[in-house]
């Protein structure tokens, strides 16, 4: 029996796509599920090697969500996510139509601030943690050269500064990156469109408010929204910087839910925290996903 | 008379160029301090790197922080597992990744959307959300403690990436390169490798480099999942440095500056490739 070329293009797709969907399928889909389970049971060091964990429904998010510490970390996430999306996309912006101005060294400098962004995240809060040192840090001899502080601040010893300190730093790396996802919308932009306008006699910030940032608005909220998933999930910055301190100031819920199944070995516990991660994302995510298949179609 | 207006357009365009010139290079200096910092505090000696007055530049300048990484035997097996965990993970997404990507951008098929919105959806998962149950499969798969657990982890976000980066690469190769493979007798494997592969190679360097440091900088995987501190790559184990070498920034600064070398070397000599990378990864797929 002869098939049809049709069928067999068919196949052949299947053939090329089905490992690489059946991989994340198995290493990402199963865990997932069985996250869910996780975050229902009562699964610790303990009851894991005996096997005697228990269904215990939602007990495990209803003692979340009445622990102090949790609310505290819930907040510092948003404190954090929302920090750093208001700085990093503002400088970003204001930087990429910087750059996109053309001169002689717009193109090379664009691209070498954008190491920061590739670097090892764990290199970036070590070097942070150096910078931000209360005696031999350079960031306090620097503010104190331009008179801005009279005594050195104790950054990373303080609950309020240290979260300061962390924006600062994961600015560092969002900044570059904000940069250059608005420098791509910056470009589609045609320059007739500018030049029309002014003909028409229109000033720069008349340009900006009616052309640049409407024709913007499917970069911007693209950009904001991948802003907040990359954010809202933040890790290795924390765990290295701060590990979290002092006292939780700086712990978010990637960390805790570390925290929760690996120091204090409460598997579900750090499941059910990681569920709650995983929400906030996935809402942000829909729209984000809504939007770009949009713009395929 | 047309001459004169000119040389005065030219030299307000000179200027208008310097200026903006200078702005950049002040941003540059800014967001490269850092970089600078990691190396200049590299080369200090001990006291001048935990010393109560901070130098900008290092006055008693030594290599002395480099070798005690370079000849410590722990730093030296640490470096290797980052290396085989970054080429094992770029690997396998390379092996998974690439396929998929051709069958999504060339080929028509039932659930071809859903495929898509799958990778899409995956490649935001958090690291954080997966720790936990891959930590407890893995266990029972007696895969603690090997290379493979981070390396598979870490692959599960790189395949997503290259889908997605790859997808549109693929989608732009004309029909009639494939079809003219095809009358010479390929068959569709010989086609993909033959003629597909080389027809995006900028898109294949692209993935290439961003799949290894996805592994090179990952963290938190090779951290959970490598419970042993010897099979730990170089950034799960800088805590164990930092205990070690207390408040010798000078050491750890160095150790910092071997593990961003890669990357920087990378960036320097690759960056078109990462950048255009990144752009079509994120704003649009």
């Amino acid at each position: 029996m002869k098939m049809t070329i049709a069928k067999k293009k068919k196949l052949e797709g299947y053939m090329f796509v089905l490992p690489g969907f059946l991989y994340i399928l198995i290493v990402l889909g199963y865990p997932l599920i069985y996250n869910i389970r996780l975050a229902f049971r009562n699964v610790n060091v303990k009851t894991f090697k005996s096997g005697t964990d228990v269904f215990v429904g939602l007990q495990n998010f209803t003692e979340l969500f009445q622990d102090p510490t949790f609310q505290l970390i819930f907040k510092n996430t948003l404190v954090f996510t929302i920090g750093c999306l208001v700085f990093q996309f503002t400088i970003g912006f204001i930087f990429a139509m910087f750059f996109s101005k053309k001169f002689t060294l717009a193109g090379p400098i664009r691209g070498m601030i954008l190491v920061g962004y590739m670097m090892p995240m764990s290199v970036t809060a070590l070097l942070g943690k150096n910078m931000f040192d209360v005696s031999s840090g350079v960031i306090n001899d620097l503010l104190m050269k331009l008179h801005l502080i009279q005594q050195p601040v104790e950054w990373l010893l303080q609950g309020n500064t240290a979260m300061i300190a962390i924006i600062a730093v994961n600015c560092w790396v969002g900044i570059p990156f904000n940069m250059l996802l608005l420098t791509s919308g910056l470009t589609g932009i045609s320059q007739d469109v500018y030049e029309s306008a002014e003909v028409d006699g229109a000033s720069s910030i008349q340009k900006f408010l009616h052309i640049t940032l409407p024709l913007m608005k499917p970069a911007i909220a693209s950009v904001l929204m991948l802003g907040f998933i990359y954010t809202f999930k933040a890790f290795d910055l924390q765990f290295v910087m701060t590990s979290g301190g002092p006292l939780n100031a700086t712990d978010v819920l990637g960390t805790y839910a570390y925290t929760l199944s690996f120091t204090q070995y409460e598997f579900s516990k750090g499941s059910a925290a990681a569920i709650v991660l995983f929400c906030c994302l996935f809402v942000v995510g829909l729209f984000y996903l809504r939007m770009i298949s949009k713009e395929d179609d | 008379m047309t001459k004169g207006k000119n040389s005065i357009f030219t030299s307000k365009e000179a200027r208008r160029n310097l200026l903006l010139c200078v702005i950049a290079v002040l941003i540059a200096i800014v967001f490269l301090f850092p970089i600078y910092w990691i190396l200049a505090m590299s080369f200090k000696s001990d006291a001048e790197s935990f010393g109560k007055v901070v130098t900008y530049y290092p006055h008693n300048f030594t290599v002395e922080p480099w070798l005690m990484n370079l000849t410590d035997r722990e730093f030296l097996s640490s470096l290797k597992n980052s290396l085989f965990i970054a080429l094992c993970s770029m690997t396998i997404s390379m092996v998974f990744g690439v396929p998929a990507a051709y069958g999504m951008g060339r080929y028509k098929m039932p659930g071809s959307k859903s495929f898509l919105l799958t990778f899409l959806v995956t490649q935001m998962l958090p690291a954080s959300l997966m720790l936990t149950p891959m930590y407890l499969i893995f266990n029972k798969l007696h895969l603690l403690g090997t290379y493979w657990g981070p390396a598979i982890a870490i692959a599960s976000g790189s395949v997503p990436f290259i889908v997605v980066t790859l997808r549109p690469y693929f989608k732009g190769v004309p029909t009639a390169l494939d079809d003219a493979a095809r009358i010479d007798g390929c068959n569709v494997f010989q086609a993909f490798f033959r003629i597909m592969i080389p027809a995006i190679k900028t898109g294949i360097i692209t993935v290439v480099v961003i799949s290894f440091l996805n592994g090179w900088n990952d963290l938190a995987y090779s951290m959970t999942f490598n419970v042993k501190p010897e099979m730990r790559p170089l950034t799960a184990n800088i805590y164990r440095f930092q205990s070690k070498y207390g408040t010798k920034w000078n050491c750890i600064m160095a150790y910092g500056a071997i593990l961003v070398m890669p990357v920087i070397l990378l960036f320097v000599f690759l960056q078109k490739y990462i950048v255009g990378g990144l752009t079509a990864g994120a704003v649009k797929e």
